[in-house]
Formats: structure tokens, C-alpha cells, sequence
């Protein structure tokens, strides 16, 4: 998602010009996600990723890592992938992609620990600041915690992600 | 394969730039098994008419991708991948196929955490053009010698 419009038919509830300060502090549905095997073989050539430990636990081991990992790169994939899941934009944003635009904003993530390949998180989201900014066009910023915790309830990785919804 | 040299913890000095890597030309079938794994069925990343109506000159690169191959740049150049501990990052531009991505960075600061030995860096983007894709910053650890 870099830049998203769509014609301007079909616009239903969204507000003209919402409040989305109102969402501070809404939760949003958790969701859990598990590190598929095919996923990171189908992802390894995209990036062109060729670290032995990606390819098998015992390469992995012979690193350092107790079992298979992942790219690091992959692991945005991973935030990004949960968080679209997390929210519904018109219920949880007061946004319409077929009337609107939305950009990624800034992501911060911050590693606890590796991630492995064949893991289930459980990604846990939350709106934590929403803010107007004027650039060439008026936009709001809404800002998301976002935690993933491992199946031990370990914190694996945490963060934030801005989302820019043009006004 | 990475060739870039190694270094450790003592090596690094605040304002040394990090050794930069070149990934390309970006290959326009990569973004279906892109829109898969992320489930991102936009048609701005897949359909060529859909983001020229929108005034875009092709289709758009997901932008988690543009971002792999910033942390390939760094991760890469670790001795170990997950020896990556933080990013933040600004999307400021779009990526379109057969772009050229050039990444590199900068020291900004060398410190022991709870003894582990940290270095926090500036990190970017760019295309052939020089327009900045990401920039941001990172935070990684490197081993000491001996």
C-alpha cells in the first residue's frame, strides 16, 4: 500500500471530514499469524535473501540460532501483513479507499529476539495518537502500537505504524 | 553473495558511512508473490492501466519490499542477520519496475547496552535518480574483537 485511489462511487458512511481523534485508544482486533515454510521460500529469491540459516534448522544452528530463521527482511512483511488485518478502514479509520488516498507514514520496530520459521504470533494493535499535519495537502496521521508475542507470551517484537489518510 | 568486509565494534567511529549496496533493476513479476504473501490485493502494485488513470507512470512497488532490500543492505553486511536491533523508517517516495536501489548509511553513535555494544546508524534509500525512497535510522550490534 504506497498510494491508493479509487473512483468516486459507492462512498456510504465514511464522514466528509471525520474527527478521527475519537479513535485514540481503540484496540483493534488481535490476530494471529503463523510464519509459513512457503512463504519465506517463495520470498527468498524476490529479495534474493542467501544467508545459510534461512534455508535450513541445521544451517541455523551451525549460526547460532536455536532453530530456522527468517530474514530480518522478512519481518516487516510480517507487521504489515497482521497489522492490514487488524482494522477495517471504514470502521476503525472513518476512511473509504474508493474515495480516498493512504500511505504508509513511519514505522519503528524494535527486535526482541529472532523470528522463526513455522512460529505462531499473536499480533496485538492499538491506536495510540491521531494528528493533522499540513503538507501540499491536509492529511490526518493515525498512529499504531503494535506487540507480537510468541505462543509463551513472550514479547518477540514491537513497535509503531503511521498510516497517512489525505484529506 | 555479500562481499563487503566485515567489521567489528571497535572498527566503527561516529561519521563513518556504512559500505552502500546496489539491488536491480527491480523485476515487475516479483510483486505477485509480494501481493501474496502479503495479501495485498491492490491493484496499484499489479495493474499497469489501474495506476496510469491515477497518474502514475506504471505500477507501484509494495513498500515493504522497497524496505527488504534496505535491510538486506544492512543485514548483509552483519556477521549475523539478527544482530539487527531496531529501524525506523519514512516511506517518502514510490519505487516503479527497473528501478535501481542504492542503499546506504552512517554511523551516528557507538555505546554499550546492558553490555552488548551497539551502533545506531542513519539509513536510506535511493533510486537511479537520487530521489530518496526510505530514510530512517537503525540500530544493530557488532561483535568485539577477541
Amino acid at each position: 500500500m504506497n498510494h491508493q485511489e479509487t473512483p468516486k462511487e459507492e462512498l456510504k458512511e465514511v464522514p466528509t471530514h471525520p474527527d478521527r481523534t475519537t479513535l485514540i485508544g481503540r484496540a483493534l482486533s488481535p490476530v494471529v499469524y503463523t510464519i509459513r515454510e512457503d512463504d519465506i521460500r517463495d520470498y527468498l529469491p524476490v529479495v534474493g535473501e542467501e544467508h545459510p540459516a534461512f534455508l535450513s534448522h541445521e544451517d541455523s544452528r551451525a549460526a547460532g540460532y536455536e532453530r530456522r530463521v527468517i530474514p530480518p527482511s522478512f519481518a516487516p512483511f510480517v507487521a504489515v501483513n497482521v497489522l492490514l488485518r487488524s482494522f477495517d478502514w471504514e470502521k476503525d479509520f472513518f476512511f473509504n479507499y474508493r474515495t480516498g488516498t493512504a500511505m504508509f507514514g513511519e514505522q519503528e520496530l524494535e527486535y526482541l529476539r529472532p523470528l522463526y520459521v513455522g512460529e505462531t504470533l499473536t499480533i496485538r494493535a492499538e491506536i495510540v495518537d491521531v494528528y493533522e499535519k499540513q503538507g501540499k495537502r491536509t492529511f490526518d496521521v493515525i498512529q499504531v502500537s503494535v506487540t507480537a508475542t510468541d505462543e509463551a507470551e513472550t514479547v518477540a517484537f514491537r513497535g509503531t505504524q503511521s498510516y497517512i489518510l489525505f484529506k | 553473495m555479500d562481499t563487503r568486509p566485515k567489521m567489528y565494534f571497535e572498527d566503527v567511529d561516529e561519521g563513518m558511512p556504512l559500505p552502500q549496496a546496489q539491488y536491480g533493476p527491480m523485476d515487475r513479476l516479483a510483486y505477485i508473490p509480494v501481493a501474496i504473501i502479503l495479501r495485498d490485493t491492490n491493484p496499484l502494485h499489479l495493474d499497469r492501466v489501474y495506476a496510469r488513470e491515477r497518474g502514475l507512470p506504471d505500477v507501484v512497488q509494495q513498500g515493504p519490499l522497497n524496505e527488504s532490500f534496505l535491510y538486506r543492505f544492512l543485514t548483509d553486511w552483519l556477521h549475523r542477520p539478527w544482530d539487527i536491533r531496531k529501524t525506523k523508517l519514512r516511506f517518502a517516495a514510490n519505487v516503479f519496475p527497473d528501478d535501481m536501489l542504492t542503499c546506504g548509511g552512517v554511523v551516528t553513535r557507538t555505546y554499550n547496552d546492558n553490555g552488548e555494544p551497539r551502533v545506531d546508524c542513519q539509513i536510506w534509500q535511493e533510486n537511479q535518480k537520487g530521489e530518496k525512497i526510505i530514510t530512517g535510522v537503525a540500530t544493530f550490534t557488532l561483535p568485539e574483537r577477541g
